[in-house]
């Protein structure tokens, strides 16, 4: 007997519609299975076997062979094992076979038949009803995430004997829907900007990276307040819209970072690698081609905090993605492109001990070691920082006195949401949202300059000794500045003040 | 660096011949030979030595780079020893105002004593004096930075203490230019800033405090030049933001903010004007005046 069953495979963070085909014929007992599958797909014939028999049904002793075609791509993941079990049942006439071409199936076995959770749910919901399919079963742990996707009809799956039984129409299971108001996100008990004291100049550097999706190194002794101001980035950044928490939602089910109480991603992601991470968990790749830190911070944000700490190699890595929004990784196992879109947040101290320039504390580097610490920020990368600013540590006095607790996030996220707004509203017809992704000739369209203030900038190239990519930065960011002053063109005053953002390159950086 | 050396040979001279620094002379032990690069003759002019710690602040950078200047500016050499910090500073302010300056080494005149500085040794090259007791390829030692300090304040008339911490090089230079009889300044600082802690003892001890930058230039006897007034260019709000950081001691924009009650964007606006008109001076987050 033959039996035909759909199921997806996933491949980078897409995903294809996979055809389980099972073949019993008789000869010696066996099983083989063909169409390249990898470990974890060819140990599903000892959970099949176990899974099936604890379910009550009787394992064929025949020979078995099963196809998962299109035979040449690789396939991974547990998930397999549900449409496997399913076809084998159907191939021995436990299943009834006329409506099996409705459904999708996805699910991993335990040997007692019950279907266990599995990663990339998402991308394989979109990917099998971007075939066409309607019906997918998906374990009940996985609910969540699959009704993220519209136009499907969604099935739990909890137990192997259950699945069969709707099939064949013995005791059907409900379709699972969507729970309402379980994406609204609670406001309160967050972390805010008001809990930053002072810093009123850094905070309008974040409103500035916020508004324009620009990148922001903050430098600062020890204590001055960098990931206290990083953390609370993702405040003043506006909500994410249905297909943004889609897509933030489909990488993080890839890699694996969903669970039972974070099934979606509703909140902007804040991701904070710590320094010791290697290139291929910052960027992405391994020999399963996960996506990475850069990926997972996809729409949201990334912080690297003591930047000069990160393995070199890492960070010159970053040059790509930070300026194409996405990553492509080429692998033996094929080449796939993730998204990369975020928000740099970088943060160092003035020197290794930390306290250059500070006028508390004595400095103790040597001037090789200043000098190496700051060379480990190259100049290539500095150079495709946005904004770049240097914070100082407030004193006892400052730190008690009343009127200086400064802006808080309801207050910068309102300038950010008005800002974002008129680009989006400008940048309708393109296939872009924020002035920091403004190339070429758009950027002489939507960045007049009149002879004034184009004066400025020249001055300035030649005192600051600018490069050409970061003088179009610093229009980008004048750009964005003049957007959340709600001013048509780009004034003397915006330029001005984005040029005060890029000091670090030849001031203390370059001492 | 080659074309630099046939450009810029390594020179010695003893104190038998004329061009012999003249106020090294006079000193206890003068070096029996000197290896130079440049124009050993601006050695006998009118020196003034600027040092201060390799670390510092921005306020002693700034200090620094205007004293450089000023010097400059009444065509008096600024003697330093090209350390990182301070004395890097020094060089830069007299060169910016087209001033002669001499860089004394601790190691080899062939040898660029810290790498990072290779530009600037250059630029001191192309206008001034670089010169040491070390022979070339001397490479630099612990020992021998306390033992150049001597020349130093030796060449010169004076010597300026920007900022010292309390164990800092700098004060071995001004013990050196007390015992040569010459005279010794030192830039005042906060009571509370590490950095200055060895040069307001100075003062205490003694040392004559630069309280503003033209009071070197008085005390050399010589007469004041009458300073452009670049404020009466400025509108209303850049007075206002001037006159905030000329107040202030070390301002940062955030107090500006607080004192002219404006937004940190519009002050940053205001501050790279005036920075663009040569007025003020930002390093490592603090603002200062320039003139």
């Amino acid at each position: 007997m033959l039996s035909k069953v759909y199921t997806t495979s996933l491949y980078g963070i897409e995903s294809n519609l996979i055809t389980v085909e099972t073949d019993l014929n008789n000869g010696l007992p066996a099983l083989t299975m063909v169409g390249l599958p990898d470990i974890t797909v060819r140990e599903a014939r000892d959970r099949i076997r176990a899974a099936i028999v604890n379910s009550g049904f009787k394992f064929p002793a025949k020979r078995i062979t099963i196809n998962l075609s299109p035979a040449n791509t690789r396939k991974a993941g547990s998930h397999f094992d549900l449409p496997i079990a399913v076809g084998m049942l159907a191939a021995i006439g436990e299943v009834q076979t006329y409506k099996l071409d409705q459904y999708v199936f996805i699910g991993e076995l335990s040997l007692d038949g019950k279907i266990n959770g599995v990663s990339g749910v998402l991308p394989l919901v979109l990917g099998a009803r971007d075939a066409g399919m309607k019906k997918i079963f998906v374990p009940v742990w996985n609910m969540e995430e699959a009704v993220l996707v519209s136009n499907v009809e969604i099935f739990p799956a909890e137990h192997l004997k259950r699945v069969v039984n709707h099939i064949n129409g013995v005791a059907l299971i409900k379709r699972y829907l969507k729970e309402e108001n379980h994406s609204a996100v609670s406001l309160e008990n967050k972390e805010d900007y008001a809990d930053v004291i002072g810093q009123n100049n850094i905070k309008r550097a974040l409103t500035i990276a916020a508004a324009g999706c620009h990148d922001i190194l903050m430098t600062g002794p020890p204590g001055a307040g960098k990931t206290m101001l990083a953390r609370r980035l993702s405040t003043i950044l506006p909500p994410m819209s249905e297909e943004e928490i889609l897509q933030v939602t489909k990488i993080h089910s890839v890699a694996g970072e969903l669970s039972k109480n974070k099934e979606s991603i509703g909140e902007r992601p804040f991701r904070m690698p710590h320094h010791t991470i290697s290139p291929l968990a910052l960027i992405g790749g391994g020999t399963k081609l996960k996506p990475g830190e850069i990926s997972l911070a996809h729409h949201g944000i990334l912080f690297l905090d003591e930047i000069p700490e990160f393995n070199q190699n890492a960070i010159e890595m970053l040059r790509q993605p930070l300026e194409e929004g996405e990553i492509r990784i080429n692998r033996m196992s094929g080449m796939v492109t993730f998204p990369a879109e975020f928000i740099l947040v970088a943060a160092c101290n003035p020197c290794r001990c930390g306290y250059l320039g500070d006028s508390k504390h004595e400095c103790i580097c040597s001037s090789a070691q200043i000098q190496s610490y700051k060379s480990k920020l190259s100049g290539p990368i500095l150079d495709r920082i946005d904004l770049q600013v240097e914070l100082m540590a407030l004193n006892y006095t400052e730190i008690t006195a009343e009127h200086s607790k400064g802006l808080s996030s309801r207050e910068m996220a309102m300038n950010v949401a008005n800002a974002r707004n008129i680009q989006k509203e400008r940048y309708y017809h393109m296939n872009m949202a924020y002035n920091s992704q403004l190339k070429g000739q758009y950027l002489n369209k939507y960045c007049y300059l009149d002879k004034e203030t184009k004066g400025l900038l020249t001055e300035a190239f030649e005192k600051m000794g600018l490069t050409m990519r970061s003088y179009y930065k610093i229009i980008k960011v004048a750009r964005t500045i003049a957007d959340l002053d709600e001013k048509e063109n780009i004034e003397l005053k915006h330029i001005g003040e984005a040029l005060q953002y890029r000091k670090t390159d030849n001031e203390s950086m370059g001492l | 660096m080659i074309n630099l050396m046939n450009k810029y040979p390594v020179k010695t001279i003893t104190p038998l011949e004329e061009d012999y620094p003249r106020m090294l002379r006079y000193i206890k032990d003068p070096p029996s030979v000197l290896y130079y690069r440049g124009d050993i003759k601006i050695a006998s002019n009118i020196c003034i030595s600027v040092v201060g710690s390799r670390h510092g602040t921005g306020y002693g950078k700034w200090a620094a780079q205007m004293l450089g200047r000023k010097l400059a500016e009444y065509e008096i050499v600024t003697v330093s020893g090209m350390a990182a910090g301070i004395d890097t500073y020094a060089h830069k302010g007299s060169l910016e105002n087209k001033g002669k300056t001499i860089a004394v080494f601790g190691c080899g005149v062939d040898v660029c004593y810290p790498k990072a500085n290779k530009d600037l040794m250059i630029e001191i090259l192309e206008n001034g004096l670089v010169l040491s007791e070390f022979p070339p390829e001397f490479q630099p030692t612990n020992y021998s930075f306390p033992i150049r300090n001597r020349i130093i304040s030796g060449l010169s008339t004076g010597t300026v203490i920007v900022e010292a911490g309390i164990s800092s090089g700098s004060l071995i230079t001004a013990e050196y230019a007390a015992d040569q009889g010459r005279n010794l300044y030192a830039v005042p600082g906060n009571i509370n800033n590490i950095y200055s802690i060895g040069t307001n003892k100075l003062i205490k001890d003694g040392a004559v405090p630069i309280t503003v930058i033209d009071d070197i230039i008085d005390e050399l006897g010589l007469k004041r030049k009458e300073s452009i007034q670049l404020k009466k260019t400025l509108g209303k709000d850049e007075i206002a933001i001037y006159e905030a950081i000329e107040t202030g001691s070390e301002t940062t924009v955030d107090s500006i903010c607080k004192t002219t009650r404006k937004s940190a964007g519009e002050v940053n606006a205001m501050i790279t004007v005036l920075e663009m008109k040569g007025l003020i001076y930002s390093c490592m987050g603090k603002i200062f005046v320039a003139k």
